[in-house]
């Protein structure tokens, strides 16, 4: 009995500790900082980088006449 | 790079440390005021939530400290709550975990995605920012609603989506109808059994905007880099300028559009039909859509869309799917009249602005859905809550306001700054009160008829360019909802709305009604900055009001580089 209480309490105590860095992240907007510091400029180099077909060298062929 | 202690703490102070204005840092502490403010949060007038911001991202120093209960509410059910949601929807929406795999794919292929949606939070934080109580609560779930709507239809598209799978034209490819964000997704009901309708534009353009309004511009700007004008609508132009960029989705082996909102879509119906190229229903409505003349035209061009749709996927429309689903969408429109008569008559009504506009224009658009259900049922209790108790959710309320016209996608939540700077409560707005149509189903012509209405008053269409005794309608609306002031938008790139605007001019000399024009370009930040929509606020507010801002800190701060 006391080796499951011992075993509970170290689980919420790991609970507690995650919950807390949960909280610190949240209240100090460590998520955004992340996405905005970050995140956004590797997408954004990204995104610039990568190559894409030209869409205008598409045809474009006259549909039947609308009715 | 050297970069020293003196750098890191300069970093540190400026990310994480909010300064003390003089008169704070002179003041002798007060255990007892601390206490109190650390309970129930600081009084309005003394938030300085300008304070918060770090430079000109956005971003919070820290996140704002609404009391204990709002602070630990705010974390848990709306921070926590929408992360670990998020996830188990990708899932949910993904077929299970391997929703993961595809969620990622998506994020590294479309930048629509991969730059905008995961700072999705902020997104709350600003249209939340200073609400509290049941006012943060019911807006709150307002935004969870739309984020998971979001994420279902992005998920269906990444899973049929040709490009993440190699070019294959899988099985969901053939089960998906893409259609033109401006067509209701109600014209789709009677194959939702087997098919699934996604609007093509609203993920990957509109809601994106009001996320992160970065990725937009790269769309507007390729538009005009094949020599396309720069002076049409630019919501037209992110449309087709997804396609130049070849930055869609490729989920469907149709395409239906529309001329919705204006007669500024023909040009991305056209430039669709190029870049698709598949077969594509064009379901135009007419500009004058309430001439008696034309009504049978418009059900025509739906029964044409459903001929359309059954031609293509071999699928008979099922009728009675579409009665049960317009039965159930009317259960939403019944409870909207239900918000309309909460926020027309009582103080009570807990929603802000921007979640009130950004939910309504969202879920009528997209149809019936299952979390729109859920949603109401949640906001149905609080706000039963509120009116039952006598809660007033906005208690600095100083002027009520309507907003008219289309709003700016890059700055929806303007209304929740109004609201902490100056006390203008944005009670309703004009994107609030169009789709207003009840939908029979007691006959087919009854059912085709107001299905018919229905997508005439879509946006724009109803109210804006759809006849000046419609947009007039601005003053019986103000008259229903107890307004004193109008918000007016001006958006310079709409040819229909500029053409009124002297008309309006006069009516609101006529009338002695203070109205302030906020001139935007939708989702183009470039062209009127947020700071300039403030400095216009704030000029009408201090030379024409002559009132004091509730929160001075608001007046002025630079927010060019925010999402």
């Amino acid at each position: 009995m006391k080796t499951l209480f011992r075993f509970l309490f170290k689980i919420l105590k790991i609970a507690a500790l995650v919950y807390g860095i949960l909280f610190a992240v949240f209240y100090y907007d460590l998520d955004g900082k992340f996405m905005y510091y970050i995140w956004e400029p590797l997408m954004i180099k990204r995104f610039d980088n990568m190559k894409r077909p030209d869409a205008t060298a598409m045809p474009y062929s006259m549909k039947e006449s609308v009715e | 790079m050297a970069f020293g202690l003196k750098d890191i703490k300069a970093k540190y102070r400026e990310l994480f440390v909010v300064e003390k204005s003089p008169e704070e840092k002179n003041q002798p502490k007060d255990i007892k005021k601390m206490a109190r403010d650390f309970w129930y949060g600081k009084p309005h007038e003394e938030r300085r939530l300008g304070d918060l911001y770090v430079g000109n991202t956005g971003l919070y120093k820290h996140r704002e400290w609404r009391g204990f209960k709002d602070t630990m509410y705010y974390f848990n059910m709306i921070w926590l709550y929408n992360y670990a949601h998020m996830v188990t929807d990708i899932m949910e929406y993904g077929g299970g975990p391997q929703g993961i795999v595809e969620f990622a794919k998506g994020t590294m292929r479309y930048r629509w995605m991969g730059q905008t949606y995961l700072t999705v939070m902020h997104w709350f934080d600003r249209g939340l920012e200073g609400a509290r109580g049941e006012t943060m609560k019911a807006s709150a779930w307002h935004y969870r609603g739309m984020v998971s709507e979001t994420i279902r239809q992005f998920m269906r598209m990444f899973e049929a989506d040709k490009k993440l799978h190699g070019g294959e034209e899988n099985e969901l490819w053939k089960k998906t109808i893409a259609h033109n964000e401006t067509l209701s997704g109600n014209i789709f009901y009677g194959w939702r059994d087997q098919l699934d309708d996604v609007a093509l534009e609203m993920i990957p353009y509109f809601v994106s905007v009001h996320v992160n309004n970065h990725t937009v511009l790269n769309y507007i700007d390729a538009a005009q880099s094949i020599g396309l004008p720069s002076d049409p609508c630019p919501m037209c132009q992110a449309e087709y300028g997804l396609f130049v960029q070849d930055d869609y989705p490729d989920y469907s082996p149709v395409m239906l559009t529309t001329n919705e909102a204006c007669d500024g879509s023909v040009a991305t119906s056209v430039l669709q039909d190029w870049f698709l190229n598949r077969p594509l229903y064009a379901m135009p409505q007419p500009m004058r859509y309430d001439d008696p003349l034309v009504q049978k035209h418009c059900q025509k061009e739906i029964e044409g869309a459903w001929k359309f749709v059954e031609e293509n996927f071999g699928i008979k429309m099922n009728w009675d799917l579409y009665v049960e689903h317009a039965k159930n969408f009317n259960k939403l429109t019944e409870f909207e009249w239900e918000k309309w008569d909460v926020a027309a008559n009582t103080p009570y009504y807990p929603i802000t602005g921007v979640a009130q506009a950004l939910y309504r224009i969202y879920y009528s658009q997209d149809g019936d859905r299952q979390i729109w259900h859920d949603m109401d049922a949640h906001v149905k209790r609080i706000m039963d809550k509120c009116v039952k108790n006598k809660i007033e959710t906005f208690p600095k309320t100083r002027h009520r306001a309507i907003a008219w016209s289309c709003a700016p996608l890059y700055y929806s939540h303007w209304c929740t700054w109004a609201y902490n700077c100056w006390g203008i409560n944005c009670v309703i707005n004009m994107d609030s009160l169009m789709f207003d149509q009840y939908l029979r189903t007691d006959t087919y012509e009854h059912a085709l008829e107001d299905l018919s209405w229905f997508n005439e008053k879509a946006p724009m269409r109803a109210m804006a360019v759809g006849g000046q005794e419609h947009i007039l309608s601005l003053f019986d609306y103000m008259e229903r909802f107890n307004c004193d002031m109008v918000i007016m938008y001006d958006q310079l790139q709409c040819k229909g709305m500029q053409g009124i605007h002297g008309v309006f001019e006069d009516e609101f000399r006529k009338r002695n009604i203070h109205a302030i024009w906020v001139p935007h370009a939708l989702p183009d930040k470039r062209t009127v900055s947020r700071a300039e929509i403030r400095d216009i606020i704030n000029d009408y507010m201090t030379t024409v009001m002559r009132e004091e801002p509730l929160d001075p800190t608001l007046l002025d701060f630079d927010d060019s580089g925010s999402w």
